[in-house]
Formats: structure tokens, C-alpha cells, sequence
């Protein structure tokens, strides 16, 4: 019992850093259905860069952490514009492996400049002590990661709710032709989009990177949002939340439990098993369009 | 298609559906098969061969992502794990007759005859085909992103997972299956280095593409260009889509065997590193870069983006930081060309041949 | 104007990528290029490394500590007056890089020797190195690699892997259970100590020495839970944690390297497993506690050599850590000393030891592979210094020693905790454990 309700915890704490990134993923695909397996490398990015403002410039985390957003805005509106504006309207795969080219390209250039090494956070963020709560045991950067995830969901709700560009993008999900005929930039919804994608996976590669340190495969992390995504249906903001929560549960329940009966990695493997049977069966997930196709 | 040289009509229909039209092009190809076979193996050196055999493996297993997404429109993302797969059989089956060969007369006789090699190469390219067509199988309801992420499923419960844990235990050989130089024979014939890979892997090649080519003309090959130009219009017309998916996969499955079972030859053991990830991506990124559809561009690709990662090799500091830099090469030919050569090598080609065939009336 | 307008993108990206590259000032170190060409007679030796993969955290020194090594042989004397030149290529922890690295340096760069890393690897080509009668001194001190029977032409100069987990499993149970007061009235109740080992699965470094540790668990009597799967380079191993805190073990082997040991440390620390731990090699060294920090108290791990700036006895080279240290400053300026690890003094405990077998293979005028191997034999008892205890290599047992040092951290610092000698403690049975 005591175990179960850790893991609970601890699947909670991890999946709402997931839903986060994996909202990122959703903006993007639901503004301008570009599929995005970059995502991995986006975070990885995000993080290095709050690392080294933190590490070696001496600068306070929150400001580090402002940096990385600012710096994760310019890189997402440079992509944007320079890689994915040229293809709209290309077939799928060509967006597909644009984003994949990306990702080789960003993580050949992370390992350039960072290497490989695991790197900490130097002096240590949070305390390293662990805050008990009755039997459960919680450390402080989790709960830190959760708050932030949590803050940064408010934020972007209010954003998409309550403001005009937010207002525009929902517009252009929706209805591109209806949204350009009405003075929407499309241009600029993808832009956004894009920018927010990498100061959302900037944010979730910072918080991963702050538990035991940062190294490449934080990277990891952008392949778990797959499956996050899927079961939220792919363009739908709260699925992607409800699915990067759900699968950080699932993750560490299969990590506790099964790893005694079907011993090695399945702790990495079920998220993306998992999906394929979702695909099998609810190939729109819970809460996507079901698309009806004609000629 | 291709245009025909300036002042050449065809004049019958076996003449528009001959392999080769012109007899210059019968024996331009046959010179290139000469040069091939007969040239390059006794004249280049042992690491020459070796960069061979690895641009011949590219293209096999590219064949079948060819296949899928150039011929059916079938995006796969997980070929790597049917190569594998079509690796670990060949390997296994090689091993256990070499093994039970000395108390066994049915493995026995495999190894005597040097038959246990040839027939694992079968075995393979079956159980791959199987393997390929199961995790092909969410094809007949989802399609676009959602068979993607199936393949990709595919990749690491496969690789990462099955054969990561469960297969290398298999005869207790650790997490490495060791193939011993001399182990692999056809026959007689002893594939003990570079040079017999060689003439292996020319010969697979040439036969892969033979076969890419003359499918594409044959009755599953329309089906399967149907189904990708418009799978609704396609199923109206009466195709079976779900029949065609399936043999597509199955098609590509046995190509990815066929990779793998050869792969094992020229290397000295087989480990589930071979198969990650990337390289699927990698795949996917030569028919980018060769031009999808075309059977010539694969090829192309495959010899694009092998000799840049010799290139990429020697420089010094690359060497030191290898990886990175492969990544980095990689994922930069996989924009540029998307951005700037979207129709790959093969159409530059395409459009090199017309030039020289219409010369000098090249406004024909 | 839609030219410019590209043209002020691409300037406006580069800005950004220049801005990434100041934020990791220090961050990456580029070693030098290969070393200057040599004149007439020269000995070619290949370099398998990772400086870019999952061990890239050890193996990236170990790379640094091969160039130096290599400069200091030829500063002195070389081969016998014949330089050696180095091929050093990087291979990412990749085995396929590995063969084609491993077949350019047998048929391109035609080198005499080869100075391997990983287990996968090294172990994988063995067969093929046999074949090759190639001499391969590997960083992999697996101990598959130790019976000449199967792979005469496969050495190292530190006690293998299974060794040295027999020796930290004797150390903690002769050390701290039997001594420490935390465990009296357990050890009184007469029960057995619990231990689990944590170690990644798929990876031949990691699984080597299972078997062995297992099994002197046995002979010891201890109490053995399951074995939990952790990556090379896992950063989150709560779930693997809390598993084994249903077993509740006494003592931890750790069987990674340097950033999966630490992560898995503090997660240990943090989910209060209360265990004590034990590192094989290559997961123990300086890095350790500044990745862990205080998760890092009282962790026992195996040291092959002296650390990096440690005083030792010179040893038949002649080569002090003063050396050692000289030559770090003047091949790698830009690497700081005190980020120097224990790695460095393990490359070159690997090459001094290639060059003393190559010096007397070339005496004896057959400076090739067979003429190499048999010079190996020849060494006994032969100590290299740097703190690495002596080794021999017997015609049919190629591990290189018995005993080995064990450490513990302590405030932060490293001291030495016990020296055991498996050949003494059981004559009987050190024969019966080669190879495996």
C-alpha cells in the first residue's frame, strides 16, 4: 500500500512535468499540424541553457530560468522561420523528417558545445533533504517541478483563454481558412506556437534536470510525449495534460510492479507499447476529432 | 519516366515495356555490372570493400522503406527493428547448427553442406516478414501520424526490449552474439572477409533492385502506388487495401531480412547497438536524400550519405567527437534537401540523363 | 528583398548558436589533433575511445590520459628508439563504430596494437583479435577476457571486474558487518546480510561481473534480492529504489558508471533505503561525490590505481604521478587539474604496460603480434608504479592480480579501507574462477 501510493506520487510529480512539455507538442500540431519529433532535443536545449546561466554566469535560477524562456523564444521563432515556413503545405512526411533532421542537428550541436557528461546544478537548486508527508517521502525538487508545471498550465490557459493572440491561435485550429479570412496571421499563430513549444519543453528539460542532474538523455523525455499526446488524442490541450499525467503514473506503477516479472526496461518500454495498443483500439484517443475522411 | 535520346521512337509495346529500351543503356549497365564485379574487388583495398559492403547493406534496408513509403505511402519510422530482427534469426540459426553440428545429423548436414547459412537467409527474411506484418496490422484502421507511432513502437519493444533481454540470453552467449570470422559459408564458399561480403552484397543488390523495379510493374506494385496517390479512391476501384497494406509490409519485411542476414557477414557479431533507433531514421533519411518513389534514388542516397560520414571522419577533431558530428551532418543533409531538393538526388540525375540525351536539342 | 531576408536570418541564427556557445564557456574540451607526424622508424598503435557516448564520463579522461601517456613513451625513448604513432578515433560506445574502426586500423592505419575500451566490444572482437593475432589491451578489464585458452591476445593491467566484486563483497562483510555496531544485534540474532545488485542489464560492462559477485555472496552467506535494471545513463531511479527497498538489502552493488552510480546513490539517499553500497571501478572516482554530494558517504568502490595527484612509488618506468601531472598540463592546458580523474592514471597504467611488452618483444626482434603476446608472458610480478598493484601474466591464467585496493569516501575523501588478496584468502578456489 505504502509502495503503491509512492509511486502514485512520484508517477503524479514526474507526469506533470510531461504534460507540460506534451503541451507544447499539442500547440504546435493543433495550430499547424506539423508533428513534431523534436521535442526531446527541445527540452534538452531549454535546459543546458538555464544550466550554464545558473553554473557558470552565477546568475539566480529564477533569472537563469527567464533566460532560457527568452532564449527558448528566439530559437523557436528562428525554426520556425527558417526550416518549418518554407514547407507548409508539404506532404507529411516531408514535415516529419524536417523535425527529425532537427532533432539530430540540435542534439549534435548540444553535444558539441555541452558535451555528455552529467552535469548538476552547482549549488543544488532545492534542498536535498526530503519532505515527508505521513509514509510518503517527496523531494523538493519534484514538488518544485509540479508547482512550476502547474503555474506554467495556469498561465497557459489564461493565455489561450483571456488573450487576444491566445485567441487567434484557438481561432486557427479551428478553422484556418475562416481565421485568415478574418485578419489572423497564420504566419505568426505558427510562430507562437513554435515559441511556446520550446519555452514549454525549456521549462520541463530544467525541472528533469534539476532531480539527479542533466545529460543527454533528459532527451529521453521527448519520445515519452509521444504516447502522452496519443492518449490525449493529439489536439486536445487538457488530453495532453491528462495523458502526461497518466503516463508518468502507469510509468512508475510499471517500474514498481512488473520490473519483478518481466524483468529489463519495462519501465521504458510500456509508455510506447502502451500507445500502440491505444492506436489499435482508440486511434483518436480520449478526447480527439475523429476525423471523417471523402475523396 | 525517362525521355528517350533524341531520334529514338519506340515502335512496339515489348519495346515500351522492356527493361531496358536502348541497347546503350543494356550496355551501359552491363559495363557499370563489369566494373562492379569484376574491377572494384581486386583493385580497391580491404577498407575500400568494407565501405562498400556498408553502403550495399544501406541500400537493402532502405529497399524496404522504399518500399513502404515510396511505393505504398506507409511512413515507417521502425525499420531498424525488422533488420534486426532478420540479423538475430540468421545469426541464431548459424550459431545453434554450428554448435549441434558434431551430435546432430540434421545440423550436422547443415554445416557440412554449408547449407545452415542460405537457409537461414530464408528463415529471416520470413520471420521478419511475420514480425513486419503484425506491427502493420493498426495500418488497416489508422494511417498518417498513427501508423508512425506504431512503427516506432515497434523499434523499441522490439529492439530495445525483446532483443535486448530476452533474445541475447538465448544459448547464453551474453549480450553479443560473436560470429567467428569463417563461420558463414554458401556451399563451399567461406565468407571470411571483406572481399566475399562483397560479392554477397553485390549480388543481393543487384537482385533487390531488379526485383524494386519490376514490382513496381506488377499487379500488388500498382495496387500499392494506387493506395498511396489516394487510398479511397483507390479502395472504390476496387483494390484491397488492407490485403495490399499487409503485402507491403510482409514485401518489406523479408527486404529488411534479407539486410540483416547479410549485415551479420560483415560484421564479427551481431548486438542490439546495431539497431537503434537512429538508424531507422537514418533509413528514411537516404530515400529523402535519393528522391522517394525512385528505386535509382535510394541507391543514390545510400552512397550520399555513407561517404559523407567517411568524410566526416577524417577530419581530426571529428574523429575525437564522431557522434556529435554525424549527428550534426546528418541532420543538416536531411534540411537542406527537404528545403532546397525536395525530389532528392535521383531527379538531378534524371534531369543530368535528359540533358545529355536530348543534347543538343535540349528544348525538345 | 527576400534574399536579405534569409541573409538576416541566418545571421540572426548563428548570433544565437554564438550565444549558446558562451552561455557553456569552458564547457566542452577539444583535445589536439593527432600527434605530429613521426620520423622513419615508427610503431602503429590504434585507439578505441568513447568521448561521446553513455561512458563518455569516464571515458573522456581515459581518451586525454592515452594521448599523454603516448607522449611521455615517446619523449622517452619510444619503442626501443622507434616512436609510436597513435591512431585515436572515437566510437561513441557504439559496437558497430567499433568494427569499423577496429577493420580501419588493421587495414588502413596498420597498426601493431590496439588500445580497446569497452566490454561489448572488446569482447565481441576477441575472436577476430585471436584470429588477427592482434594484441588488444582494453579498458574492459572483463574477466571473459582473462582465460588465453579462448583470448590469449586479450590484456589489461588491472584486477578484472569478477575480482574485484569478490573483493568488495569480502571487504564490506569483514569490514562492516562483522565489525560495525549498527549491525551487532543482527549479526547476534545470527541473520544473514541482505544484498541486492543494481546494474544495467543489456550491458556487457555491467552484467561481467554478476555471476561471480553472486556466487562469492553465496560463499559468504548472504541473503540475495532481485536485481533491478538501471540505464547507463538513467537520471531518475526511484522505482528501481523502491523495489528494492520492499527486499530490503544491507548492501548495494553498484555495477555502472560514474552518472548512473550517482543517481543512483541519491535516489537511494532520498527514498532512505539505508543500505550500504559497493561501486565497481569504473563507477567510483572523483566525480562521485560531486555528483552525489553527502549520498556519496561511506561508499566503498574498487581503485585499480592511484588517484590523479596521489604520491606513489615509482615503479620499473620509472613514472611518478609528478609526471603523470606534468604531461596533463602540457597536452591539455585547457582541462584543469582538478578536473582530472582517476581515468588518466588508469590510460596510462594501460600503456606503460603495452610499452614495456612491446620494448621486449622488440629486444627479442619480433615486434609483431605473437612476438608481443610472448613478451606479455614474460612479465611477473612486474609493477608499473602509480599505485597499481604488480602484475603477471602466466602463459595460462591472464588475469594480471589478486589483490585489490578498496576505498572509502569519507567527508568527501577518499581513503583506503582494506587491501584484499583473493589468491591468498582462497588458494584453493582462485584457480577454479578464471574466466568467468
Amino acid at each position: 500500500m505504502e509502495l503503491l501510493l509512492q509511486l502514485l506520487v512520484s508517477g503524479i510529480l514526474v507526469g506533470s512535468i510531461y504534460a507540460l512539455v506534451a503541451l507544447g507538442w499539442t500547440l504546435i500540431y493543433k495550430s499547424s499540424g506539423v508533428l513534431n519529433l523534436a521535442m526531446g532535443e527541445l527540452t534538452l536545449v531549454g535546459a543546458y541553457v538555464c544550466l550554464s546561466l545558473y553554473n557558470n554566469w552565477g546568475v539566480p535560477f529564477p533569472v537563469a530560468v527567464l533566460g532560457s524562456l527568452v532564449m527558448g523564444a528566439i530559437l523557436g521563432l528562428l525554426v520556425e522561420r527558417l526550416v518549418l515556413r518554407p514547407l507548409i503545405g508539404k506532404p507529411v512526411l516531408t514535415v516529419i523528417m524536417v523535425t527529425v533532421g532537427l532533432s539530430f542537428l540540435l542534439r549534435g550541436l548540444v553535444g558539441l558545445i555541452w558535451g555528455t557528461d552529467t552535469v548538476v546544478f552547482d549549488p543544488p537548486v532545492f534542498p536535498a533533504e526530503p519532505i515527508r508527508i505521513g509514509p510518503l517521502i517527496i523531494s523538493p525538487v519534484f514538488l518544485g517541478g509540479f508547482v512550476a508545471s502547474l503555474i506554467l498550465l495556469a498561465f497557459f490557459v489564461w493565455f489561450f483563454q483571456g488573450t487576444r493572440w491566445g485567441l487567434a491561435m484557438q481561432a486557427t485550429a479551428d478553422d484556418q481558412m475562416a481565421a485568415l479570412s478574418l485578419g489572423v496571421s497564420a504566419k505568426l499563430v505558427y510562430a507562437i506556437a513554435w515559441a511556446i513549444a520550446f519555452m514549454a519543453a525549456g521549462v520541463g528539460g530544467i525541472f528533469l534536470g534539476s532531480i539527479n542532474g542533466l545529460n543527454i538523455s533528459v532527451g529521453h523525455l521527448g519520445l515519452l510525449v509521444l504516447p502522452a499526446v496519443v492518449l490525449g488524442g493529439l489536439n486536445s490541450v487538457p488530453g495532453a495534460i491528462a495523458g502526461g499525467l497518466i503516463i508518468g503514473v502507469l510509468q512508475n506503477l510499471t517500474g514498481g510492479y512488473l520490473d519483478g516479472f518481466i524483468p529489463g526496461g519495462i519501465k521504458d518500454i510500456f509508455p510506447l507499447a502502451f500507445m500502440a495498443v491505444i492506436l489499435l483500439f482508440k486511434p483518436y484517443g480520449l478526447w480527439g476529432w475523429v476525423k471523417i475522411e471523402r475523396v | 519516366m525517362f525521355r528517350l535520346p533524341a531520334g529514338t521512337y519506340f515502335q512496339s509495346y515489348r519495346q515500351a515495356h522492356s527493361f531496358w529500351p536502348t541497347r546503350f543503356m543494356a550496355f551501359r549497365m552491363i559495363v557499370l555490372l563489369i566494373v562492379l564485379f569484376a574491377v572494384v574487388p581486386f583493385t580497391f583495398s580491404n577498407y575500400a570493400l568494407s565501405i562498400a559492403n556498408r553502403i550495399g547493406y544501406t541500400i537493402l534496408a532502405a529497399m524496404g522503406v522504399q518500399l513502404l513509403i515510396g511505393f505504398t505511402g506507409q511512413l515507417t519510422l521502425g525499420h531498424a527493428a525488422f533488420v534486426a530482427v532478420g540479423a538475430y534469426v540468421s545469426a541464431i540459426f548459424t550459431l545453434t547448427a554450428a554448435d549441434n553440428a558434431s551430435f546432430s545429423p540434421f545440423w550436422g548436414f547443415l554445416t557440412q553442406t554449408g547449407m545452415a547459412y542460405p537457409l537461414s537467409i530464408l528463415l529471416a527474411c520470413l520471420i521478419a516478414g511475420l514480425w513486419s506484418v503484425l506491427f502493420g496490422l493498426p495500418s488497416a484502421r489508422v494511417k498518417g501520424f498513427g501508423i508512425i507511432l506504431t512503427t516506432m513502437a515497434a523499434q523499441f519493444i522490439t529492439v530495445d526490449f525483446v532483443i535486448a533481454q530476452y533474445v541475447s540470453q538465448i544459448g547464453g552467449r551474453g549480450h553479443y552474439f560473436s560470429i567467428p570470422p569463417g563461420s558463414l559459408k554458401i556451399g563451399g564458399w567461406a565468407l571470411t572477409g571483406d572481399r566475399d561480403a562483397y560479392f554477397l552484397m553485390l549480388i543481393l543488390v543487384t537482385g533487390v533492385t531488379v526485383a524494386m523495379i519490376n514490382w513496381k510493374r506488377t499487379r500488388p506494385g500498382r495496387a500499392w502506388i494506387a493506395i498511396r496517390d489516394n487510398d479511397i479512391a483507390a479502395e472504390i476501384l476496387g483494390v484491397d487495401i488492407v490485403r495490399y497494406k499487409l503485402l507491403a509490409y510482409f514485401a518489406a519485411g523479408m527486404l529488411a531480412g534479407l539486410a540483416g542476414s547479410f549485415w551479420i557477414t560483415s560484421l564479427f557479431f551481431v548486438s542490439p547497438e546495431h539497431f537503434v533507433w537512429s538508424n531507422s531514421l537514418w533509413w528514411v533519411g537516404v530515400i529523402l536524400i535519393g528522391g522517394v518513389g525512385a528505386v535509382d534514388g535510394t541507391i543514390f542516397g545510400a552512397i550520399f550519405l555513407e561517404l559523407m560520414l567517411v568524410l566526416v571522419n577524417s577530419f581530426a577533431v571529428a574523429n575525437i567527437l564522431f557522434l556529435y558530428f554525424k549527428d550534426i551532418a546528418f541532420g543538416l543533409a536531411v534540411i537542406l534537401f527537404l528545403l532546397y531538393e525536395p525530389n532528392g538526388l535521383s531527379y538531378r540525375w534524371w534531369q543530368v540523363k535528359n540533358y545529355f540525351y536530348l543534347w543538343p536539342f535540349s528544348y525538345k | 528583398m527576400q534574399t536579405r531576408k534569409t541573409l538576416w536570418m541566418m545571421f540572426a541564427s548563428l548570433i544565437s548558436l554564438l550565444a549558446m556557445l558562451l552561455s557553456a564557456c569552458g564547457g566542452a574540451a577539444t583535445p589536439e589533433g593527432p600527434a605530429p607526424a613521426a620520423p622513419a622508424e615508427v610503431v602503429r598503435i590504434g585507439s578505441i575511445n568513447d568521448t561521446t557516448g553513455p561512458t563518455s564520463d569516464v571515458g573522456k579522461d581515459y581518451a586525454l590520459g592515452i594521448r599523454e601517456a603516448v607522449a611521455y613513451v615517446n619523449d622517452h625513448g619510444g619503442v626501443n628508439g622507434k616512436l609510436i604513432e597513435l591512431f585515436q578515433y572515437d566510437y561513441g560506445y557504439r559496437v558497430p563504430e567499433a568494427i569499423t574502426t577496429y577493420k580501419r586500423f588493421r587495414d588502413q592505419d596498420k597498426v601493431v596494437a590496439v588500445l580497446g575500451w569497452g566490454t561489448g566490444d572488446t569482447s565481441a572482437l576477441a575472436p577476430t583479435v585471436t584470429q588477427d593475432k592482434m594484441p588488444y589491451v582494453s579498458a574492459s578489464y572483463s574477466a571473459e577476457l582473462t582465460d588465453p585458452s579462448k583470448t590469449p591476445y586479450n590484456l589489461f593491467f588491472s584486477t578484472d571486474y569478477s575480482t574485484n566484486a569478490r573483493a568488495a563483497i569480502t571487504a564490506w562483510y569483514e569490514e562492516v558487518w562483522l565489525k560495525d555496531a549498527r549491525f551487532e544485534s543482527r549479526r547476534n540474532a545470527g541473520d544473514k546480510p541482505r544484498f541486492v545488485a543494481f546494474y544495467s542489464f543489456p550491458t556487457p560492462y555491467s552484467s561481467a561481473p554478476i555471476k561471480a559477485i553472486k556466487e562469492q555472496a553465496e560463499l559468504l552467506g548472504f541473503e540475495i534480492g532481485p536485481d533491478q535494471d538501471i540505464s547507463l545513463t538513467a537520471l531518475d531511479t526511484k522505482s528501481q529504489v523502491l523495489a528494492a527497498s520492499e527486499f530490503g538489502p544491507d548492501l548495494v552493488w553498484h555495477g555502472n558508471t560514474t552518472m548512473s552510480v550517482a543517481a543512483a546513490l541519491k535516489d537511494s539517499a532520498a527514498l532512505e533505503l539505508g543500505a550500504d553500497h559497493i561501486v565497481n571501478n569504473w563507477g567510483y572516482d572523483e566525480n562521485l561525490p560531486r555528483l552525489a554530494g553527502d549520498a556519496a558517504e561511506g561508499v566503498i568502490g574498487i581503485v585499480p590505481s592511484a588517484f590523479f595527484g596521489e604520491e606513489t612509488e615509482p615503479g620499473v618506468p620509472g613514472v611518478t604521478m609528478a609526471d603523470v601531472m606534468e604531461y596533463a598540463q602540457k597536452y591539455n592546458p585547457n582541462v584543469p587539474p582538478e578536473k582530472r580523474l582517476v581515468r588518466t592514471v588508469q590510460a596510462w597504467g594501460d600503456v606503460l604496460l603495452l610499452w614495456e611488452a612491446m620494448k621486449r618483444a622488440d629486444a627479442a626482434g619480433d615486434l609483431s603480434g605473437e612476438g608481443i603476446l610472448k613478451a606479455f608472458e614474460t612479465l611477473e610480478n612486474y609493477d608499473l608504479g602509480l599505485g597499481a598493484p604488480p602484475v603477471t601474466f602466466a602463459p595460462t591464467d591472464h588475469r594480471p592480480g589478486s589483490a585489490v585496493n578498496l576505498y572509502i569516501i569519507r567527508g568527501g575523501q577518499f581513503e583506503l579501507l582494506a587491501r584484499v588478496d583473493l589468491k591468498e584468502r582462497w588458494p584453493e578456489l582462485w584457480p577454479t574462477w578464471l574466466g568467468y
